[in-house]
C-alpha cells in the first residue's frame, strides 16, 4: 500500500509542478522593465522555481495525507486537518527546528540584504501577530486599531531616544509601558462593547492616534516625521564605518572588516529575540488563571460573571498586555528605520495584522507564523506587481476562509491536562 | 428569620410597563432545597437574575445570611455577587465554555482564588512553588467533583462535546467550585431522561446534605420538584400564589388551577 501510494503521489505532484511552471513561468518569471526607455525582459527564475517546488511539494503532501487518512478511517479528511494533526504530534520538534532555522538564517548563503530585510519584516509581523493574538485570539476582542499601539511604541521610543539619548534597552520598556497604558485607555470606553461595535470603536481609536500624530506638530513633527532616531548599538558598540574620534565600534572591537550587514544581522536577532519573548510570554500566561479567564471571556461573558470573574479587569489586562507587545514592536520599528512618520501607521497595517491572526486560526501561535509567512511572502512576491498585490492578498484570504473557515490551525490545546496531574 | 439563608422581601422587577415580579417575599433555609415553580413567563428566571446581580431590582430587598453575617445582595453588582457573596447559579440554556476542556471549565470557576495565588500573574509567570501548589489543589478539587458526576475520564475533552445530560451536571459542579453558600439552579432537569434525572436528584441531595449548601431550584417537572424539595414557592404572573411543603403544594387547589391547570 505504502509504495503504491507514494508512487502515485509523486507522479501527481510532478504533474502539478509542470502545471505550476506553465502558469507561473510567464506570469512571474518573465518580467518586463523599462531600461533607458526600452522595455527589456528580466527573468526571475528563482522565484518561479520556489513557487513550482512549493506547489509540487504541497500537492505531494495533500496526496499522501488525505489518501492515507482515507485508507485508515475510510472517511474524507482535509489537508488542513492533516497539517494540524502533524503539527500537534510533532509540535515541539517543529518549534525547535523553526527556531534553529531562524538562528542560522543570516548565515545561509542566499541570505543577502533583500532576504534579511524580508525576514526582519516577517519577524516584526509575527511579533505583532502574537501580540494581537492575545487580544483577538485569546480574549476574543476584535481590535481593529492595533497599529495605534505600534505607533505609540514607536513614537515614545523615538522621543525618549532623541531627547534624552537613552539607550535602546531603557527606551524599550518605557515604550512598552506607554503602549500598555494606551491599551488601558482604549480598554475603558469599549468595555461594554462587543463584536462589530468594538471593532468600529477600536478602528476609530487607531485613526485618532494617527491623526493626533499628524497634528501635534510640536511633539511629533507631524507629517514630516521624526528623524535621527539613534540606531541600536551592540551593548554600547555602535555599527559605524567612521566612528567619532576615540569611539570603539562593533567591527573594531571584534577585529572585523566593516560591513553594513553586521547591523542588519544584529537587527534581525534583536527582533527574533523580542518575538520569541512575546511567544514565550503568551504561552506561559495562557496557562495562568488570567489567560484562562481571557479565553473563558471569549467563550461566554455571562457565564464568567456567574463564576465571579471580573470581566472589566480581565479585558483590560488583555488590552494592556497586547498593547505592550505592540509597543515593543514599535520601538524596534523606530530604531530600525531611524525615521518614523504617521504614514507608517495607517489602517492597512492593522488590517494586515488582524488578517494574520484570523487566518492563522484564532489563538494559535503556530498559525500566526504560518499565515505571516504566507501573507507577507505573498505581498513580497507580488511586490513588482504593485496593482495586483492587494488582489492576491484578498484572494488568499478568501481561499483560506473557504477551505479553513476557522483559520489555518483551528485546533486548540487545553491549558491544563488532568493526565499530567491526576 | 435569622436562621434563614436567604430573605427576599417585597421584590419587584419592572420592564417598562411589564411587571415581571410583583412584590415577592420568600425565604430559603440553609439545609433546604427551595423550589420556585410556576408556568412559563411567571418570572422565575427573573428572580434569579435579580438575586445574582444580572438585573437591578426595581424595589425590595434581598439578604443573604452568611455565617451570621447579613449581606445585602443589592449592594453587589453582577460578578461580585458570585465573588463576594458566594451566590452561584446555572442557566436555563446551559452556559459552559464549550471550546475549553472540562477541567478548564472547572479551573475558571476557581479563578479568584487562583488569581490571588498566582500573585496576579507575577508569581505564576516565575513558576513560584506556592502557586503551583495552589494550582494542584484546584485540580484536585476539580477532580473531586468530576469523580462525583463520573466525568473524570473526559476531563481533557471539550465541554461542548459532552452529551447534553453531562453538560447540565458539569454546569452544576462548576458552580460548586466557587464554594457558594447558595446555589441557584435554573431548570437543571430540563431535557434529561429518567436515569439522568435520578442522578441529578442524588447530586442535589449530596450538595445539600454533605456540602451544606442551600439550593434554590427552578423546575418545571413536578416529579422532580416533589421528589427533592423541602419547600416550594409557586409564582404566577410575577406574584407568589402559594408557599409550602411539596405535599401541601401538590394538594393546593390554587396551584392546581394556576399551574398544573394551564399545562397542556
Ligand atoms: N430583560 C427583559 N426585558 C423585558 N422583559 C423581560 C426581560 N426578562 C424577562 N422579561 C419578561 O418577564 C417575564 C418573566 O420572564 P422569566 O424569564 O422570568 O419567566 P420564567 O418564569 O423563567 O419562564 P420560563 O419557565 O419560560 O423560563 C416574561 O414576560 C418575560 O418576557
Ligand atoms: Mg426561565
Amino acid at each position: 500500500m505504502g509504495k503504491d501510494l507514494i508512487q502515485k503521489s509523486l507522479k501527481d505532484s510532478l504533474f502539478t509542478g509542470i502545471i505550476a511552471l506553465a502558469l507561473f513561468g510567464p506570469i512571474v518569471g518573465l518580467r518586463t522593465v523599462a531600461k533607458n526607455e526600452v522595455l527589456v525582459v528580466e527573468p526571475k527564475w528563482f522565484v518561479v522555481l520556489l513557487i513550482v517546488i512549493f506547489c509540487a511539494v504541497g500537492r505531494f503532501f495533500i496526496n499522501l495525507y488525505t489518501f492515507r487518512k482515507e485508507q485508515r478511517r475510510g472517511e474524507q479528511s482535509s489537508f488542513g486537518k492533516a497539517v494540524s494533526n502533524f503539527l500537534d504530534e510533532k509540535g515541539a520538534q517543529i518549534a525547535i527546528a523553526a527556531i534553529a532555522f531562524s538562528i542560522i538564517f543570516p548565515f545561509m548563503p542566499f541570505a543577502d540584504r533583500y532576504w534579511m530585510d524580508i525576514a526582519i519584516m516577517m519577524m516584526t509581523y509575527i511579533m505583532l501577530g502574537w501580540g494581537l493574538n492575545i487580544v483577538i485570539g485569546l480574549a476574543g476582542l476584535l481590535d481593529l486599531g492595533y497599529v495605534a499601539f505600534y505607533a505609540v511604541g514607536a513614537y515614545s521610543y523615538a522621543l525618549f531616544a532623541i531627547h534624552f539619548g537613552w539607550s535602546f534597552w531603557i527606551c524599550l520598556p518605557i515604550a512598552g509601558l506607554f503602549a500598555g497604558m494606551f491599551g488601558i485607555l482604549l480598554g475603558f470606553p469599549v468595555l461594554r462593547l462587543r463584536g462589530d461595535y468594538l471593532a468600529i470603536v477600536t478602528l476609530a481609536f487607531g485613526e485618532m492616534i494617527r491623526i493626533l500624530l499628524l497634528n501635534w506638530y510640536e511633539l511629533t513633527k507631524g507629517p514630516d516625521g521624526l528623524t535621527g532616531i539613534p540606531r541600536p548599538s551592540f551593548f554600547g558598540l555602535p555599527f559605524k564605518r567612521y566612528p567619532d574620534e576615540g569611539v570603539e565600534t562593533f567591527h573594531t572591537f571584534f577585529g572585523l572588516e566593516y560591513d553594513p550587514m553586521q547591523r542588519i544581522i544584529f537587527l534581525y536577532y534583536l527582533i527574533l529575540i523580542l518575538a520569541l519573548i512575546t511567544n514565550a510570554f503568551t504561552i506561559k500566561i495562557r496557562r495562568l488563571p488570567v489567560g484562562r479567564a481571557w479565553e473563558a471571556l471569549r467563550e461566554d461573558e455571562i457565564a464568567c460573571k456567574s463564576l465571579g470573574v471580573n470581566p472589566r479587569n480581565t479585558k483590560l489586562t488583555a488590552f494592556a498586555v497586547g498593547a505592550m507587545f505592540g509597543g515593543f514592536a514599535g520601538s524596534f520599528f523606530a530604531t530600525r528605520q531611524a525615521f518614523i512618520s504617521p504614514e507608517s501607521f495607517t489602517f492597512i497595517e492593522s488590517a494586515i495584522i488582524v488578517a494574520i491572526v484570523v487566518l492563522g486560526g484564532m489563538g494559535s501561535q503556530t498559525g500566526v507564523v504560518l499565515s505571516t509567512i504566507f501573507l507577507i511572502g505573498l505581498i513580497e512576491v507580488f511586490r513588482d506587481f504593485e496593482s495586483y498585490r492587494m488582489v492576491a492578498f484578498g484572494g488568499a484570504m478568501v481561499l483560506i476562509m473557504v477551505f479553513r473557515p476557522r483559520g489555518i490551525l483551528a485546533k486548540r490545546k487545553p491549558t491544563i491536562m488532568m493526565g499530567k496531574h491526576g | 428569620m435569622s436562621n434563614n439563608l436567604l430573605d427576599v422581601q417585597n421584590l419587584t422587577m419592572k420592564f417598562g410597563g411589564l411587571i415581571a415580579i410583583d412584590d415577592l417575599s420568600f425565604s430559603a433555609k440553609k439545609d433546604h432545597i427551595t423550589s420556585i415553580i410556576g408556568p412559563n413567563g411567571a418570572g422565575k428566571t427573573t428572580v434569579f437574575n435579580c438575586l445574582t446581580g444580572f438585573y437591578k431590582a426595581t424595589a425590595g430587598s434581598m439578604y443573604l445570611n452568611k455565617d451570621n453575617n447579613k449581606m445585602d445582595l443589592k449592594k453587589f453588582s453582577d460578578f461580585r455577587v458570585a465573588q463576594k457573596a458566594g451566590v452561584a447559579r446555572t442557566f436555563q440554556n446551559i452556559r459552559l465554555f464549550p471550546q475549553m476542556s472540562v477541567l478548564e471549565n472547572m479551573m475558571v470557576a476557581q479563578h479568584n482564588k487562583l488569581m490571588v495565588a498566582s500573585g496576579f500573574s507575577i508569581l505564576g509567570l516565575v513558576n513560584s512553588k506556592s502557586y503551583l501548589q495552589k494550582e494542584k489543589e484546584a485540580v484536585e478539587i476539580s477532580k473531586y467533583w468530576l469523580d462525583i458526576i463520573g466525568l473524570t475520564n473526559r476531563a481533557d475533552d471539550n465541554a461542548g462535546d459532552l452529551p447534553y445530560g453531562d453538560q447540565r451536571k458539569l454546569e452544576i459542579v462548576r458552580a460548586m467550585c466557587i464554594e457558594p453558600h447558595l446555589l441557584c439552579l435554573d431548570e437543571p432537569a430540563a431535557g434529561l431522561n429518567a436515569k439522568e434525572s435520578a442522578e441529578l436528584n442524588k447530586l442535589l441531595k449530596f450538595i445539600k446534605n454533605d456540602k451544606k449548601t442551600g439550593i434554590l431550584l427552578i423546575e418545571h417537572d413536578m416529579s422532580v420538584v416533589m421528589g427533592i424539595s423541602d419547600h416550594v414557592v409557586v409564582l404566577n404572573y410575577g406574584k407568589k400564589i402559594f408557599e409550602g411543603t411539596a405535599k401541601e403544594t401538590k394538594n393546593s387547589p390554587e396551584v392546581i388551577e394556576a399551574y398544573l391547570g394551564t399545562e397542556d
